[in-house]
């Protein structure tokens, strides 16, 4: 049998020992909703886990501080989800998990897991006979001139264009998050925008975690902008579905109705959770309206390059931006 | 057990793990691949909780752990760890009355082919027990988790509501 | 059937609600052996080389097959070419072609689940690939004539009645429309399972299936051993939709491992293979042409159809069958086409044919109502007909005006303008009102029932028949209940099991007919042998006693009307004798009329299907509860084969990238708004004693055109394809 180990230390520096210890086929198994699928599917091989999803430290979350919310890696997505700070002064972060998988997903994944989560590109989960760079660098991409329906039109590279799946880390961004982390080489922290990459010629580099190094806590700043935030998800049937298009945004507006703060973040569109901060200018001192919505939407997407099954996801990009705006505007203005 | 890997004496290839399963101690020898899911009915016998996709995809296969309802396909078995597990075999009263959901779903006609049926009653229970049975949209929404390909759909949501309102009545 | 008296719940719900229902795979007898097949990569060619040593090297690894011996092992036969068992005459292991991704290349047999999955995981294949065809327009892909290939089976012939192609070009009203209908899954919850055992030599099989009996004289052929050494066991299906229908191939395989192991097999098929290894409803494209006169009077329809199969078999269609009688058209023509490609042999799956039919069919109406100016449903009505304008005989029994004028009625349909866009919600979404019609044959089998009354009062009675969630149990037990006047509860059905009574496949909506003909038959049966009247209430018990033996047994065999005996002979050789439509004297059908209706945000694609109300004339309700739970069923059905399901072939590699329950995307609770239901509830004269047609299948045939006609009022497009997905909204 192929060799397999596990541990399941004590403590989180046990945890960081532990992934050292046991040297590069060794992963951190937390929740377990998509290292373990991606074990079962043969697309992930770890020679050993180290289990930190019953580590006590990770779990708690603060939501109550003035200046950010604090939230454990180890913190489950239901529990967040239904935490009524969030609910109230931040609705986009509520949405994205209410609206991500399932109740019973949601009660295992967790806050910090989540946003290393794997594309659902279906050539790197199938396996062979497929190529795929992310799964088997150098060896090609099926999806370029495959059923690209759902996968990216942002942030493609010759060598992939799988779409980044998830949801929490699609609103966090927008909300400029922040992750604590622990490694061999001690603490750090680094801006949420700083963990995803790009797939350039390396899509099996999704992130700038360090080897050995864990997501320890996720750090939120508080801001007024958040009572108008909507989190928009379009997808092929009304629940329990992977976002074909989807968009966190939030605004705050002044006196007069115009927009002082803004902020957007689209996912199931690009490579990776993907903020559109030019996007967000056109709509600063604007008035948010049908029209300055829609024009956030399209420069939002203007940098789009479809495949050939996904060039819908374009318009339905833009429509969701400007649905979202619109929710969101509402809330601001309430 | 031998480990036959190098990584030292922190990783095993071979755990053990003490967990209820519906309230009778449990104490297994696990490979730390095995999932819940598995270990419940081919060691434990218990047939009751499906196996629908094995990939987190149908939720035929939902039981509790420590009272929250996961996916036992997508729960390694080792994260039963002194945990509670709950199954469909354990839900009803010892004396066999059958669970308020359970009641529910035969005066529905909540099923068809039955396969997908535990999950669904696991999850309704906890649905309920989470507070989100509160209206039909909330009930559809939080049940979307559990796939009925019968799609026996209109007698689940008419039978959650059944349950639902008997428990708040008490 | 309003009488909440006679309501009787569904008999098998406690011990589904309590998980005490066994299927297949929660059999486990001592010393089960766990197996796992090894897929193949390559979507055809031949396998040139298998490595198996590292497989064999995973601890509890018993045995790792890759060759069958061809002496020992057959094919099964099709049986579209009349006596055959497999979902396919391609039995895998035998040689070293590769006929499509997914056939199976190995079968890996060890002491843990995790053992043969990690060892199946390890079997290293190199191939010679050759290219694949497996769309109807591929390059590589062969078309055959239908009608060519099966000369003299009037079931798979060309419909002509009059002369439609002149009738239609002289027609004042025209519609011409080619629809493209993609390929689709069952996908039933359960996956497909296998528990083999060799017990004395007699080899016992717990299989998920629809047709035990052609699963046991499939296993017979396929070894070569006597039907006798071989039980088949599938008291309870956790739905197929006919993926079950036939033999799979894997299961001979198992047999021989468990054979050479002596320990029970035990193999669940991973949901990633029931995609590609198994049975499909394959793709396939119309053109339907509709000509009417100026008041919307139907004049010609001319159907013709090219359907997807495999490069083993010929799975012959029956698409024209309902175009040509859902009204009174005078002049029709239908032609099918075949299209060999690099699959499995596609197969039946709910109504295989009826439901793009009626699609194509359905939508043209829609056109002609819109193109002469008339209300769709008065359309309908004036388009009626009481006599089967292929034979000129009379329908047994048809009632669809009655659905579609009461369905008219629950629906509010009166409140409908015509004019598309021009109504929306309180929220500003568009809605559109749409309504379709169906129509499905009433088949019927040759049953046995074999009924047992004992001097305790208890009723047992094993039928010809299998239980996948349709409400079988509860029909049988309700028949003998009400017959005899004894609670439903208290009678015990068995079904599905080759021990107790010889086993039909039970599909296209015949099985309540053939066991319910069967058991209506035994009970007269077992009336006469008690000496009690043919009918009211009986004193079981008393009656028992009264003939001095403990027990009386009686057994009935069924035919549908005017079945030959030899029908009987292929029921006990486990081959499938359906009758109908086409009866001496009369056709008979089951008709459905459905209204649907739609509420779409154009800007987002998003589109929810609020209402749908059906109105079914299936004959007598043999079991209200669950004939309820089975039309709401079809109609979630329809809702999912309209908005979502599609699967997706893969032009380069073969097979269907999509392979799973998260991207081949079925129905959640949050899709499904209101579903309401009536029946017509009036018993077939004709068809057998107790009336009843079938209901199944009929629940599911027009619900998508019911749905694209509301979606064509909601926003004047015309969907020509299916899954409609919000692409095509937007």
């Amino acid at each position: 049998m192929r060799p397999f180990g596990y541990a399941a230390p004590a403590s989180l520096a046990e945890a960081v020992e532990a992934l050292a210890a046991g040297g590069p086929g060794t992963r951190v198994l937390a929740g377990g909703t998509t290292l373990y699928d991606l074990m079962k599917l043969g697309v992930e091989r770890p020679t050993a886990v180290v289990d930190i999803h019953h580590l006590a430290e990770l779990s708690g979350f603060d939501t109550t501080g003035r200046d950010e919310l604090v939230l454990g890696a180890g913190a489950r997505l239901a529990d967040l989800a239904e935490d009524p700070v969030l609910r109230r002064d931040c609705p986009a972060l509520a949405e994205s998990l209410a609206k991500a998988a399932s109740q019973q997903l949601r009660n295992s994944a967790t806050a910090g897991g989540s946003l290393l989560q794997r594309t659902r590109c279906g050539y790197f989960r199938g396996g062979p006979p497929y190529p795929c760079n992310k799964r088997r660098p150098g060896s090609g991409c099926a999806a370029r001139d495959g059923t690209d329906r759902g996968h990216a039109v942002l942030g493609t590279s010759e060598s992939c264009v799988a779409a980044y799946p998830g949801d929490w880390a699609v609103a966090l961004l927008a909300f400029d998050a922040r992750l604590d982390l622990l490694g061999p080489g001690g603490p750090r922290t680094i801006p949420l925008s700083a963990l995803h990459r790009e797939p350039g010629d390396t899509p099996q580099h999704e992130h700038t975690l360090a080897d050995g190094e864990l997501i320890v806590r996720i750090r939120v700043p508080v801001t007024a902008t958040g009572r108008g935030s909507a989190f928009h998800k379009i997808r092929d049937r009304e629940s329990f579905a992977f976002a074909l298009a989807s968009a966190a945004v939030a605004v705050r507006l002044g006196r007069r109705g115009t927009v002082q703060d803004c902020r957007i973040a689209l996912g199931g569109l690009a490579t990776r959770p993907w903020r559109a901060h030019e996007a967000e200018r056109t709509l600063l001192g604007e008035e948010l309206t049908e029209r300055s919505a829609l024009l956030a939407g399209e420069t939002a997407l203007a940098g789009a390059r479809p495949g050939t099954h996904n060039g819908f996801k374009v318009a339905l990009g833009i429509r969701t931006v400007a649905d979202a705006l619109r929710t969101a505007g509402r809330r601001a203005a309430s | 057990m031998s480990t036959g890997i190098k990584h030292g004496a922190l990783f095993a290839t071979t755990v053990e793990v003490a967990c209820t399963v519906n309230g009778r101690p449990v104490l297994l020898l696990l490979d730390p691949r095995e999932s819940l899911l598995d270990v419940v009915r081919e060691r434990l016998e218990l047939t009751g909780t499906k196996k629908g996709c094995d990939q987190g995809q149908c939720g035929a296969c939902t039981v509790h752990l420590d009272g929250r309802r996961v996916l036992a396909c997508l729960t390694p078995a080792v994260h039963a760890r002194d945990a509670d597990v709950l199954t469909i075999e354990g839900l009803a009263d010892p004396d066999g009355t059958p669970h308020p959901v359970q009641q529910a779903f035969i005066d529905q006609d909540a099923l068809q082919c039955g396969y997908c049926t535990p999950g669904q009653i696991m999850s309704a229970v906890a649905c309920i027990a989470e507070g989100h049975a509160g209206d039909d949209d909330q009930i559809r929404e939080y049940l979307s988790g559990n796939l009925c390909r019968c799609g026996a759909y209109p007698g689940i949501l008419a039978a959650v509501r059944q349950a639902a309102r008997a428990t708040a009545e008490g | 059937m309003t009488d909440p008296a006679r309501r009787v719940p569904r008999v098998d719900a406690a011990d589904k609600v309590t998980g005490r229902t066994r299927y297949s795979a929660d059999h486990c007898p001592p010393g089960t052996l766990h197996a796992m097949l090894v897929p193949a990569s390559v979507g055809r060619g031949r396998v040139v080389r298998v490595e198996t040593e590292a497989a064999r090297a995973v601890p509890g690894v018993r045995l790792v097959l890759t060759r069958l011996d061809p002496e020992q092992v057959r094919s099964p036969g099709f049986p579209q070419s009349g006596s055959g068992y497999g979902f396919q005459s391609l039995q895998p292991l035998l040689d070293d072609r590769v006929a499509y991704r997914g056939q199976p290349i190995a079968l890996v047999v060890a002491d843990t689940l995790t053992a043969a999955v990690e060892a199946a995981g390890r079997v290293d294949a190199r191939y010679e690939a050759e290219p694949v065809a497996v769309t109807l327009d591929a390059e590589g892909a062969h078309t055959v004539v239908q009608a060519e290939e099966f000369p003299g089976i009037r079931r798979f012939a060309d419909i002509e009645v009059g002369d439609a192609d002149t009738a239609f070009a002289a027609s004042p009203v025209q519609v011409d429309m080619t629809f493209d209908f993609g390929p689709q899954h069952h996908a039933p919850m359960e996956l497909l399972a296998t528990v083999v055992e060799w017990r004395d030599g007699t080899l016992v099989v717990h299989e998920s299936t629809q047709n035990t009996g052609a699963v046991r004289h499939g296993l017979a052929r396929v070894l070569g051993i006597d039907p006798a050494r071989i039980e088949v066991i599938c008291p309870q299906a956790g739905g197929s939709f006919g993926q079950k229908t036939w033999l799979q191939p894997h299961v001979a395989p198992l047999a021989v491992a468990a054979a050479r192991l002596g320990r029970p097999v035990k193999f669940v098929m991973p949901r990633k293979q029931t995609f590609l290894a198994t049975s499909f409803r394959p793709a396939s494209r119309h053109r339907m042409r509709l000509g009417a006169d100026p008041s919307g009077r139907l004049l010609a329809a001319i159907h013709e159809t090219r359907s997807q199969t495999s490069r083993h078999d010929l799975f012959a269609s029956d698409y024209p069958s309902i175009t040509a009688r859902l009204y009174g058209i005078g002049d029709f023509r239908g032609t099918q086409h075949l299209t060999r490609t690099d699959v499995p042999t596609p197969g039946f799956m709910r109504a295989p044919f009826e439901h793009v039919s009626a699609f194509a069919l359905e939508t043209a109406v829609d056109e002609i109502a819109y193109a002469t100016g008339r209300d769709p449903v008065a359309l309908r009505l004036d388009n009626d007909t009481a006599t089967d304008p292929v034979t000129g005989n009379p329908f047994s029994s048809r009632h669809l005006a009655e659905c579609l004028r009461r369905g008219a009625a629950m629906f509010g349909w009166a409140a409908r303008t015509a004019e598309p866009g021009s109504m929306r919600d309180e929220d500003g979404a568009l809605v559109g009102w749409g309504v379709a019609a169906g129509a499905y044959r009433a088949s019927a089998a040759p049953g046995v029932a074999r009924l047992r009354a004992d001097a305790e009062g208890r009723v047992a009675v094993d039928v010809t028949g299998h239980e996948m969630g349709q409400g079988l149990h509860t029909a049988v037990a309700r028949t003998v209940a009400l017959d005899l006047g004894v609670a439903a509860d208290e009678v015990r059905v068995g079904l599905g099991d080759t021990r107790s009574a010889p086993q039909h496949l039970t599909a296209g909506s015949w099985g309540t007919a053939t066991a319910l003909a069967a058991v209506h038959a035994a009970l007269r049966r077992l009336r006469t042998r008690l000496g009690v009247p043919d009918d009211g209430p009986v004193d079981v018990a008393a009656a028992v006693l009264a003939t001095g033996r403990p027990e009386v047994a009686v057994e009935a065999v069924t035919r549908a009307p005017g079945q030959s005996p030899q029908a009987v002979d292929r029921l006990h050789a486990g081959l499938s004798a359906p009758a109908g439509p086409e009866y001496r004297g009369f056709s008979a059908f089951s008709f459905v009329a459905h209204f649907a209706e739609v509420r779409v945000a154009v800007e987002t694609g998003r589109v929810r299907v609020s209402r749908v109300v059906s109105v079914v004339d299936c004959g007598r309700v043999a079991s209200p509860v669950t004939a309820l739970s089975q039309i709401r069923g079809g109609v979630v059905w329809g809702i999912g084969a309209t908005l979502r399901e599609g699967s997706e072939p893969d032009p380069r590699y073969g097979g269907f990238v999509n392979a799973d329950l998260a991207d081949y995307v079925v129905p959640v609770g949050s899709d499904i708004g209101r579903i309401e239901v009536a029946f017509i509830d009036e018993p077939d004269p004709l068809l057998n004693a107790p009336g009843v047609k079938g209901a199944g299948e009929i629940a599911f045939v027009g619900v998508a055109p019911a749905i694209a006609n509301a979606l064509h009022h909601a926003t004047g497009r015309r969907h020509r394809a299916l899954p409609i997905r919000l692409e095509d909204i937007l």
